[in-house]
């Protein structure tokens, strides 16, 4: 065996593992290294894998009989909260029970491992089942460069050397920022916090609850400063097999202005947010499991780095902050499994071509420009400054739910018309001017 | 249903190399800094796992063993405070979640 490997990947999550495995299809030598004890140990998602790229690299996963997933998304729901009301666009659909399917409900600590069962199979069925490698419990400390091309790694006294490396160290991103393509210090105004339970049910009761049948879920996602102490951010809860994920995703910057003005911290806003009525009655009787929290990126375009690649190197996953928050879902996983598979094609081009500097690497760029991945980004940046907007985020919440309320009780006295009530509701949390504004922007923004 | 008390919860979390007395620290902040200039204190409310807390004297302590390496602090503190790293798989701190 020649000592250099063609590629080796820093970082066994979605996006590490995805390359891995199209690197192991296509018959390339590599080396994947994992400071956790196993793919998954330090991961944490909310967390929905949204679409069917998965099915790309595992053809048909859903005829296993456990195919690491914990439920697929047959039920979706976006709730907008007052203090006491709650005000659901609800969509549920038999057409979401054929596979490929829409979404997958995941626990990562279970579902990176299976997906690195996936590699191993693959590694083990290729030209060279003794050559690629994952290693775990390593933790890769330095991103050796000579000559300005990055040609290896080093973690301990070890030192390891490839044509290229990916890097796929997840948004706490050192490498990355070691090398130069991210600043030192990256300050908190488009990052969050994701703050989560797992709280596990009798898997009767769970399914009764939330009327699943088989291995259909629910995806739930809240709204409205109820939901966040009025911080920047939501709330979701996802039904697994026996448990619900449910947690919050707060913006780092915002709690650091708002905190303090209410003498609480992040895990009270967690208290406060299970304490809301329509979502205590959701959780009742459960038993917290795990308790979890993790940094995510808030798909804001301005907090990436310079550029996702250089000589010998391509940044993949949320290491790029790739990543996307619409507001009715967060794409992250999505986003870092293609990204890793379009960094290993990349790989694939160069060892054919020869040449791994930046010329060839550029090729990744323009692989994710013309995919989904770049494409949303770019045009769904005015959706995401939205989620910012005050009026969306706080008054408009308030305003469906004042007026449902009015709507929907019947009082025996004379109805007033539906056009009253309205304006009343709108006159009452913003105003006509207001939401012409958010039409406006949101009109722009979609 | 019943809320957790931040120490219940971390109670839950699995934290690696726990045997071992003396981990080795992965994050070490500075708190002259925290103690003279910075104005906010922000950590000591963000940081998910209590690890920056206030005494009496509104004093800002730090201790890396309840970490969940969640990243928070790393991006709150725009004072130059925390020095940031992931703890060494055979001597530091650091989780293994279970569901994750
Ligand atoms: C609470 C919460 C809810 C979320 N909900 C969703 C959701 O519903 N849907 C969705 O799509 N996304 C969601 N996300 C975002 C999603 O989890 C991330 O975008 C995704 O995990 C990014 O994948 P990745 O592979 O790039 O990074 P990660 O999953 O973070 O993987 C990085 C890996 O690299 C390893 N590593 C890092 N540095 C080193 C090193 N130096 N040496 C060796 N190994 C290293 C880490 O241990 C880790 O295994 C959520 C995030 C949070 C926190
Ligand atoms: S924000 Fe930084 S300087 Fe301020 S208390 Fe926290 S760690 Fe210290
Ligand atoms: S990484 Fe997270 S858990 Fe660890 S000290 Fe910083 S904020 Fe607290």
């Amino acid at each position: 065996m020649d000592d250099k490997f063609d590629c080796i990947i820093v970082g066994g999550g979605i996006a590490g593992l995805s390359a891995a495995l199209t690197l192991a299809k296509a018959n390339m030598r590599f080396l994947l290294i994992e400071r956790g004890e196993f793919s998954g140990a330090k991961n944490v998602s909310g967390g929905v894998l949204w679409g069917n790229d998965l099915n790309r690299l595992v053809p048909n996963y859903w005829e296993e009989e456990d195919a690491g997933f914990e439920r697929f998304i047959k039920h979706r729901r976006l709730t907008f909260a007052d203090h006491e009301s709650s005000f659901s666009l609800d969509f549920k659909s038999a057409h979401y029970e054929k596979p490929p399917y829409a979404g997958l409900v995941v626990l990562r600590s279970k579902f990176d491992n299976w997906l690195a069962g996936k590699v191993e199979e693959a590694i083990a069925a290729s030209d060279f089942p003794e050559e690629s490698f994952i290693a775990t419990n390593i933790l890769v400390e330095e991103v050796i460069k000579e000559n300005g091309k990055v040609v290896g790694i080093r973690a301990g006294e070890e030192q390891f050397f490839a044509d290229c490396v990916i890097i796929a160290e997840g948004v706490n991103n050192l490498l990355t920022r070691q090398i130069g393509l991210q600043d030192d210090y990256v300050p908190a105004d488009y990052m969050a916090t994701g703050i989560k339970e797992v709280i596990r049910f009798d898997q009767k009761v769970l399914e009764d609850r939330f009327q699943l049948k088989e291995l259909g879920g629910m995806s739930n996602e809240f709204v409205g400063a109820s939901i966040t102490n009025g911080i920047e951010g939501g709330g979701f809860l996802y039904t697994n097999r026996d448990s619900v994920s449910i947690g919050l995703v707060l913006s780092i910057k915002d709690m650091r202005e708002k905190l303090k003005k209410s003498g609480k911290s992040i895990y009270d806003v967690l208290n406060d947010f299970k304490k809301h009525p329509v979502v205590a009655e959701m959780i009742e009787g459960g038993e917290i499991v795990e308790y979890s929290a993790h940094v995510v990126s808030m798909g804001d375009m301005r907090v990436m780095p310079k550029e996702i690649y250089a000589d010998g190197v391509m940044l993949t996953g949320e290491a790029a902050n790739l990543l996307m928050n619409s507001g009715k879902a967060i794409q992250g996983m999505d986003y870092a499994m293609h990204s890793g598979i379009l960094a290993a094609e990349t790989v694939v081009e160069a060892k054919k071509a020869g040449d791994f500097s930046a010329n060839t690497m550029k090729n990744y760029r323009a692989k994710l420009e013309n995919s989904y991945v770049l494409k949303d980004l770019k045009n769904l940046q005015g959706a995401v400054h939205l989620l910012h907007d005050k009026t969306l985020m706080n008054d408009v919440p308030n305003l469906v739910c004042d007026f449902a309320k009015q709507f929907f009780t019947i009082k025996n006295e004379p109805t007033e018309p539906t056009r009253k009530l309205l304006s009343r509701s709108i006159n009452k949390h913003s105003s006509y001017m207001d939401l012409l504004k958010i039409g406006l922007k949101g009109a722009k923004a979609l | 249903m019943k809320l957790l008390t931040i120490s219940e919860r971390l109670g839950m979390v699995n934290y690696r190399n726990q045997g071992k007395s003396q981990a080795t620290p992965h994050i070490k902040v500075n708190t002259d800094i925290c103690n003279s200039t910075c104005q906010h204190k922000c950590t000591t409310m963000v940081c998910p796992a209590n690890c920056y807390t206030l005494d009496e004297m509104n004093k800002v302590h730090f201790q890396f063993e309840d970490c969940i390496e969640c990243g928070t602090c790393m991006f709150a503190c725009d004072q130059g405070a925390v020095k940031w790293s992931y703890p060494d798989p055979e001597n530091g701190r650091g989780v293994n979640w279970n569901f994750g």
